[in-house]
């Protein structure tokens, strides 16, 4: 741990250095390289390399193939543009200007994330479809906008618009309003400052979330799935699901079409890069600064409206429709007074430990994935960031893979990997899988928010540091970490979100005997038990919406800014 | 913070750890969570032998056989298409096991290697408050009442609909399910999907849904029924396979043993499967009550690809 104290800096090639590289490794490259020998050899699971290239052909001949790739890269984009437009607003008046109620709207919009995405989008269908909650309240239903290209849209977006929310408000918090006061002086508008100076200065965060979310809408299965084929709209990730739902299975196919997918995130990740080397964007120097937030005046109440409004769908409408699935006692009673009951949260409970048990499994691998992924996100990108080294590239890259990767694939390549006779100690068919497979598909969070962080870092309080005598690693533990903290704050409860709600993967490569919360509500569902799989839905979310909660409530007790 | 974080994965993974048991057979099985726990409870308490089970569907069920190939985790699979154990069989991966217990299973619903743990098969599922009337066999799903109001499971994801399609296809060629899509019918993903609809009334009827899962939401009090088409419709027998590649093989037949155990069948009859054996009643219509459509397992999944073709361009998708 004593690389490169001479130099004040961490080498691009100390010990550290190759201890993080050499975990992406194993975590990230090691079952993408099984993939990609997937892709070419169908029966490389049976340790066989013959027939090569033959699914690779019959996959890409598929004549459906170039329409359902638009598509994908049509919805990536429609559910980027519209989580910009949600969530840009949000953060700004959160941040900037005396919001009422401020971590009120924070935990609102933490918790669109906690549900997950499949029971969402059931939540919609149940609530917009005939007969649906809304039509038994109100008598119209919404249908014909739901099982739409835009519903699709718009159920993702408000899945993952919290991605960007959360990032535009770490990285305005740290670019302050100090910029935008200078501009002020010199006889810019208020509107004028912010759009030409206070805004430009937050796009290493506005650019590394919204990569996650193009990333997160191509490689989402669920929505798509439901709402998008009756509108005849396909996308590479159904094609991927389709292969692998049911007997004759085609693995090959599948990672075939993966491949597909990490080339277009790889795209969108370049973009990302090309913007952001166009500028410099340091804003945090040696000066202390408080955070001046304005009054919002007259605006209170029309921004606290839209506030509201953002709430109410994005987190209480998913939440009612779930709670009322949960407590009716058949679906088709419908809403009647005579059909509630908490039968199906009693029969949950009574079925033994079992519900207790996935929800135990799932806090504990939510809380570890957070830890791992954070500590090793942050150094990750201190090294891709700061560093010297010609990895650097390649270590940035390797961060952002996983997150285009249908968990599904990510499973199968965790399985072909690590399921090698030839290994001497394996963690595969031990809960340890689990932990590896989430954080190779949630690295990428705290790389990319740790990432918007770091450049908005001045070099000079590092220069100050060396001066006074300080070695790397204290500066980082120091200086660095504690700047960075409250975004990797920020990933880490993201981070953990996903990992206790995991579904698509934790299907494939949960340890036998292991059961977690998604797979115990998948199951409940698959055996058309909708009210119980809700019933289990509805605790998790509120038991993994409490631990954020105390971690907010004690941060604000520390006085760390959040 | 750094050495204290390290310090409580460390705590919160070696809890993780506690999780993973050792037993003695691992079963990998397709269908009802509710029953593979009984059985595996109740095989416990007679024999002392300990399982450890992984419950999925079958498409990913055998996604993780093919990725685990190099390395066989799998002693007993439980499956629900037949098709998987002739294909296992040909590549010569099970081991032969005709269970004593088997003896009062047909003929038709046993193998050299596979041995049927219980049957499904599909029906027309209907909301009797769906101001519809009642619909008896596949045709009157065609008729104006129920003009938008069908959802068809999606054969490329359930065997036993592309059997279903494929069979019917083969008896009176596709006019029935250009009619359907003329009336507005729908493909709805996998069976829950399809069903979850009709069960809050934004559908009126599943054409082709299982049976054993519908009559289970029917007894829990939805207003729904299960009605077998009079022209004829497709059983699912559910095979029971052991591989060659356990270590546990003494072990694995015993629970083959214990699954077709009187015991065994009455578990399987209680989640509204139909027993394998005949001996054993069960409160809902047996295949003898059903009228079987002929399933040609060696023209029809040559043709597979084909026919799903056929089918999605029927339904414009």
């Amino acid at each position: 741990m004593k690389a490169g104290a001479a130099t004040g800096r961490i080498s691009g090639t100390g010990p550290l250095f190759w201890a993080v590289t050499g975990l992406l490794l194993l975590l990230v490259a090691f079952p993408l390289a099984f993939i990609i020998l997937q892709a070419i050899f169908p029966e490389i699971g049976h340790a066989s390399l013959a027939r090569p290239f033959s699914g690779m052909v019959a996959a890409l001949g598929d004549w459906k193939l170039l329409g359902m790739a638009r598509n994908t890269v049509a919805l990536g984009i429609m559910v980027m543009a519209g989580a910009a437009l949600l969530a840009i607003p949000l953060g700004v008046f959160r941040v900037l200007f005396r919001l009422p109620l401020g971590r009120f709207w924070d935990l609102c919009f933490l918790v669109p994330f906690m549900i997950p995405p499949y029971i969402a989008t059931l939540g919609w269908i149940m609530t917009l479809q005939p007969r649906g909650y809304l039509q038994q309240l109100t008598g119209i239903n919404g249908a014909g906008f739901l099982f739409s290209i835009p519903g699709v849209a718009f159920v993702m977006v408000l899945s993952t618009f919290p991605v960007v929310y959360f990032a535009v408000s770490r990285t305005l918090e740290a670019v302050g309003q100090r910029y935008g006061d200078v501009a002020r002086v010199f006889g810019a508008s208020p509107l004028r400052a912010f759009w030409r100076i206070t805004l430009p200065l937050a796009t290493p965060g506005l650019a590394a979330s919204l990569l996650l979310v193009f990333a997160m809408a191509i490689e989402e299965y669920g929505t798509p799935a439901a709402l998008g084929r009756r509108a005849g709209f396909d996308v590479l990730v159904t094609g991927v699901d389709n292969r692998i739902s049911d007997w004759p299975i085609d693995l090959s196919g599948a990672a075939v079409l993966s491949l597909l997918l990490v080339g277009l995130s790889l795209i969108a990740f370049f973009t990302q890069l090309r913007i952001l080397s166009r500028r410099n964007y340091e804003t945090t120097g040696g000066k202390p600064q408080a955070i001046e937030r304005r009054p919002l005046g007259l605006w209170t109440v029309p921004v606290l409206l839209f506030f509201a409004f953002a709430a109410f769908i994005a987190c209480a409408v998913p939440l009612l429709a779930i709670l009322a699935t949960a407590l009716q006692r058949t679906l088709s009673g419908g809403l009647a007074f005579g059909n509630f009951g908490l039968q199906n949260f009693t029969e949950i409970w009574s079925q033994g430990s079992d519900g207790l048990t996935a929800l135990m499994s799932s806090l504990s691998l939510g809380v570890s994935t957070a830890l791992i992924t954070g500590l090793l996100g942050a150094l990750a990108s201190y090294f891709v960031v700061r560093g010297t080294g010609r990895g650097r590239v390649l270590l940035d890259a390797l961060s952002v893979l996983p997150n285009a990767l249908p968990g599904v694939v990510v499973a199968v390549g965790l399985i072909l990997a690590w399921n090698q006779p030839w290994l001497p100690v394996s963690p595969y068919n031990t809960p340890f899988i689990l932990l590896i497979a989430y954080c190779c598909i949630l690295l990428p969070f705290p790389v990319r928010y740790a990432n918007a962080a770091f450049r908005q870092i001045g070099t000079s309080l590092e220069s100050a540091a060396r001066v006074a005598g300080a070695g790397p690693v204290v500066t980082l533990r120091r200086i660095l970490g504690p700047l960075v903290a409250p975004s990797m704050v920020s990933a880490m409860l993201l981070v953990f979100a996903v990992a206790s709600r995991e579904l698509v993967a934790s299907i494939l490569v949960a340890p036998v005997g292991m059961t977690t919360v998604a797979t115990f509500i998948w199951r409940q569902f698959e055996q058309g038990s909708v009210g119980l799989g809700m019933a289990m839905a509805f605790t998790a979310i509120l038991i993994t919406t409490a631990l954020p909660l105390i971690v907010l409530i004690a941060m604000r007790r520390t006085r760390m800014v959040l | 913070m750094l050495k204290k974080s390290l310090l409580s994965t460390l705590v919160i993974a070696g809890s993780l750890v506690s999780v993973a048991a050792h037993a003695d057979i691992t079963i990998y099985t397709a269908g009802p969570a509710g029953l593979i726990k009984k059985l595996t409870d109740g095989f416990t308490a007679d024999t002392g032998i300990k399982t450890d089970v992984f419950q999925s569907t079958t498409g990913k069920v055998m996604a993780r056989i093919e990725a685990e190939a190099a390395n066989p985790v799998v002693d007993v699979l439980i499956s629900a298409s037949w098709d998987t154990a002739n294909d296992f069989t040909q590549r010569g991966l099970l081991l032969p096991y005709t269970s004593p217990n088997a003896a009062k299973v047909p003929d038709f619903l046993k193998s050299e290697t596979a041995v049927a743990q219980g049957i499904s098969a599909l029906g027309i599922v209907w909301n009797t408050k769906s101001g519809t009337p009642k619909p008896a066999d596949w045709a009157d799903l065609t008729r104006p009442e129920y003009k938008d109001l069908v959802n068809i499971p999606d054969p490329a994801q359930s065997g036993s609909s592309f059997e279903l399609t494929a069979s019917l296809v083969a008896k009176d060629g596709w006019d029935l399910f250009k009619k359907l899509n003329d009336n507005g019918a729908i493909i709805a993903g996998a069976n829950a999907d399809a069903l979850n609809p009709v069960l809050q009334g934004a559908k009126a009827a599943v054409f082709g849904a299982v049976d054993y899962i519908a009559m289970g939401s029917q007894a829990k009090g939805e207003s729904i029924e299960v009605i077998f088409p009079a022209s004829g419709t497709v059983i699912a027998p559910r095979p029971m396979m052991i591989f060659k590649s356990s270590q546990h093989q003494d072990e694995a037949r015993k629970f083959i043993d214990y699954v077709l155990s009187e015991k065994g069948q009455k578990e399987v009859a209680a989640t509204y499967l139909m027993p394998a054996r005949t001996d054993i009643p069960a409160d809902r219509p047996l295949i003898s009550d059903l009228k079987i459509l002929p399933v040609d397992a060696g023209s029809i999944y040559p043709k597979r690809d084909e026919t799903l073709a056929t089918f999605a361009k029927t339904f414009g998708k």
